[in-house]
């Protein structure tokens, strides 16, 4: 124990901390025979304990009180005065909180890390967040709350009220959804409804309009109508989200649905990927389909159905990845027909000789496996739904001088 | 949305991959993805490679144990495939050599009793593919190499300046940073590398049409004999690694299977140079300050 308490102390001198020898005792000791954690956690954690103590004053005498309007450039440590305007559903794990909070002067997006250890943010209500840090982002401020800021809540409603009106939604189309923080109004259909296992979501799923369709997520505490598939609705005041370059849209407490009189078309946009094909999935080859709803059985079972008397039907789930980005996508009967060379009824040849359906997702990898192809198709949620699709062209001696002149260029 | 996202396969030549001895996780959790920081400042959990298969052999005693060399123009990597990797052992026990395959798999890290560090790729995929795929594949890796080195050049000096009170905020926080931090790297030694395989690439090309390519094995395979000298140490450690993943992959363990693999992460840590306080510190300041 001596040696710890000698180590922990060393290093704390190293950062010109002083701590009383007590003080670090007390607190290891807790560690180690109260809750029997091994010596060298215990060594980090009260090392990091005295350090984030130390951290906190350090940073305490440098932030600064300020108005949302004001915070224009990154790393700034300030203090703010904000209501919860908007709270979205985190990208990860990391992050404990995501939302918008705002003041008379404008809203800002904050972050609140999962480490902070700090208390959750109540949408509506007012606090004081101080010691945060500033953050920028493709241009648009953040705020961050880590382990250093402080959140207290305020007994008086901050007045945010300005700033909702001063940015009033703006109808837009799917296609032109570009940012995540933007209040927009849809006209669109319900493609499709997914089970949600999450309660704080009532509704999620599918919509979309002429120009694409995105996944939309509708809060259980919104208290709003329930969405019915194929059916087409004017979604007002809804918030877009982003997370890894796919948006969708989330529907909260301050949006508004009403069913539409006439049908919205859904059309798509088509986009192009070219990457290497690096993982075929489960689910490839020669499936089984529900002949009522067509979705793919499981086992003979339809999750919707039931037991059922499938039909059978040719797909590759696959996904291309060209070193920066991976996509998800999905080939229909038609064109893995011609893609791989096996109608639908020499597979199911195949698979009855051997009494084995995977041998024909064996002969999809085969012959597609770790090589370079360019698709192009609608995308619709995380899949491109193939359409067009070509192994890419043969590298020839041009491609290659090319880019030895950028190399060399550089 | 939070939930699953499928970690990208990165493009590195084997010279490059070679060079890599550095190797972390994001959060301090024995499930997080482990990270190899490449010296061009690639961070991959996966990597996907093209290349001649120049041996394969079953090194395993009871089971099956596959080890293949795959040979690109920089130089050569070692793939294992095991019980815990059935369809890619199974494929590279089938491949008769030499031939062009593709590998999809996880570079793992093994420090030697001499403290070498030595990288290997555990196959998740393995797959025989033609000599065009392979050209794709050199032209694919220069061009994402390249991409890599411009940013080291543009990035701000190693230990940039952050405006803020934090101490712990002056550590690097990207990739990039980290890489030169740690690697010290010399861009002309990896644009070299580039040009190299390019040049590789530009000679095959001139000998002509498809009809080169024992020949192009075999003269990967006088080049990657220069290079590589012990493979029998990294047997050893990847069959670690494999039993490894195995008792990661068993979702109810044994408090004991628990405390094993526990010490078999914890091994990979040691490589980074840090301190384990250190290493968490980074971690905190790479979350402060990320975009999200």
């Amino acid at each position: 124990m001596k040696e710890l308490v000698d180590q922990i102390k060393t290093r704390l001198m190293d950062q010109n901390i002083e701590v009383p020898e007590e003080d670090i005792v007390a607190r290891l000791k807790k560690l180690v025979e109260d809750f029997h954690v091994p010596e060298a956690e215990a060594r980090r954690s009260v090392l990091n304990y005295f350090l984030k103590e130390h951290g906190v004053v350090l940073v305490r005498a440098s932030s600064e009180p300020v108005k949302v309007s004001e915070i224009s450039e990154p790393n700034r440590w300030v203090d703010l005065d904000v209501k919860v305007l908007a709270l979205w559903e985190p990208a990860s794990d990391a992050i404990s909180q995501t939302g918008l909070v705002g003041d008379s002067t404008g809203t800002i997006k904050f972050v609140k890390w999962s480490k902070s250890g700090l208390p959750d943010l109540v949408e509506g209500r007012s606090y004081s967040i101080k010691r945060v840090v500033t953050d920028e982002y493709q241009g648009k401020p953040s705020v961050k709350l880590n382990r250093t800021s402080q959140v207290v809540e305020l007994d008086h409603d901050v007045d945010a009220t300005a700033v909702i009106r001063s940015g009033p939604a703006e109808d837009n189309k799917i296609a032109d959804i570009s940012e995540a923080g933007h209040w927009v109004n849809l006209k669109t259909k319900v493609v499709q409804l997914w089970d949600s296992n999450n309660e704080t979501i009532s509704q999620s799923g599918l919509v979309g309009d002429e120009t694409g369709s995105l996944k939309f997520v509708k809060w259980a505490k919104a208290d709003l109508p329930e969405l019915i598939e194929g059916k087409s609705y004017s979604l007002q005041n809804v918030v877009t989200d982003e997370y890894q370059g796919r948006f969708s849209v989330k529907l909260n407490r301050t949006s508004k649905i009403e069913e539409l009189d006439f049908d919205v078309e859904v059309g798509s946009q088509s986009v192009d990927f070219t990457g290497a094909m690096v993982d075929i999935q489960k689910g490839s080859g020669l499936i089984k389909r529900c002949p009522i709803c067509r979705r793919s059985l499981a086992k003979g079972i339809c999750g919707e159905h039931g037991k059922v008397d499938g039909t059978y039907d040719l797909r590759i789930k696959a996904v291309l990845d060209d070193g920066r980005r991976v996509q998800d996508i999905i080939i229909n009967r038609e064109t893995t027909e011609r893609l791989v060379g096996l109608t639908l009824e020499e597979a199911k040849k195949m698979a009855m000789d051997t009494l084995d359906h995977e041998v024909v997702r064996a002969m999809i990898e085969e012959r597609l496996l770790g090589r370079y192809y360019t698709v192009t198709g609608p995308r619709v949620d995380r899949y491109i739904l193939v359409e067009i699709i070509n192994e890419t062209p043969v590298v020839v001696a041009r491609d290659v001088d090319e880019l030895i002149r950028l190399v060399e260029v550089d | 949305m939070a939930g699953f996202s499928r970690e990208v396969a990165r493009r590195i030549f084997a010279e490059e991959l070679r060079n890599s001895n550095r190797s972390f996780r994001d959060v301090e959790d024995q499930y997080a993805p482990s990270y190899l920081l490449t010296p061009t400042g690639a961070k991959c959990n996966r990597v996907f490679m093209v290349g001649a298969l120049t041996e394969r052999d079953n090194i395993g005693s009871d089971t099956e144990y596959w080890r293949g060399r795959v040979v690109d123009p920089t130089g050569s990597i070692l793939v294992y495939a095991g019980q815990y990797q059935p369809e890619a052992a199974q494929k590279l026990a089938s491949i008769e050599t030499p031939a062009f395959v593709a590998v999809v798999g996880k570079p793992n890290l093994y420090q030697t009793e001499d403290g070498n560090v030595i990288i290997s790729l555990r196959a998740e995929a393995i797959q025989r593919v033609d000599e065009a795929t392979r050209d794709r594949w050199i032209l694919d890796t220069a061009r994402r190499t390249q991409e890599r080195l411009k940013a080291l050049e543009s990035a701000s000096p190693v230990l940039a300046e952050f405006s803020t009170a934090d101490k712990a905020a002056s550590l690097p926080s990207t990739d990039v940073d980290q890489a030169k931090q740690h690697y010290n790297t010399d861009v002309k030694q990896y644009r070299q590398v580039v040009m190299r395989a390019l040049a590789s690439l530009r000679m095959d090309l001139d000998r002509g049409p498809r009809t080169r390519s024992d020949e192009a094995a075999m003269h990967d395979v006088n080049k990657a004999d220069a290079v590589e000298p012990d493979a029998s140490a990294i047997d050893a450690a990847t069959k670690d690694a494999s039993h490894q993943a195995k008792v990661k992959l068993e979702p109810k363990q044994e408090t004991t299977k628990k405390n094993r693999s526990k010490t078999t992460a914890s091994k990979e840590t040691p490589l980074s140079g840090f301190s384990g306080r250190e290493e968490q510190d980074e971690v905190e300041t790479i979350s402060v300050f990320k975009k999200s």
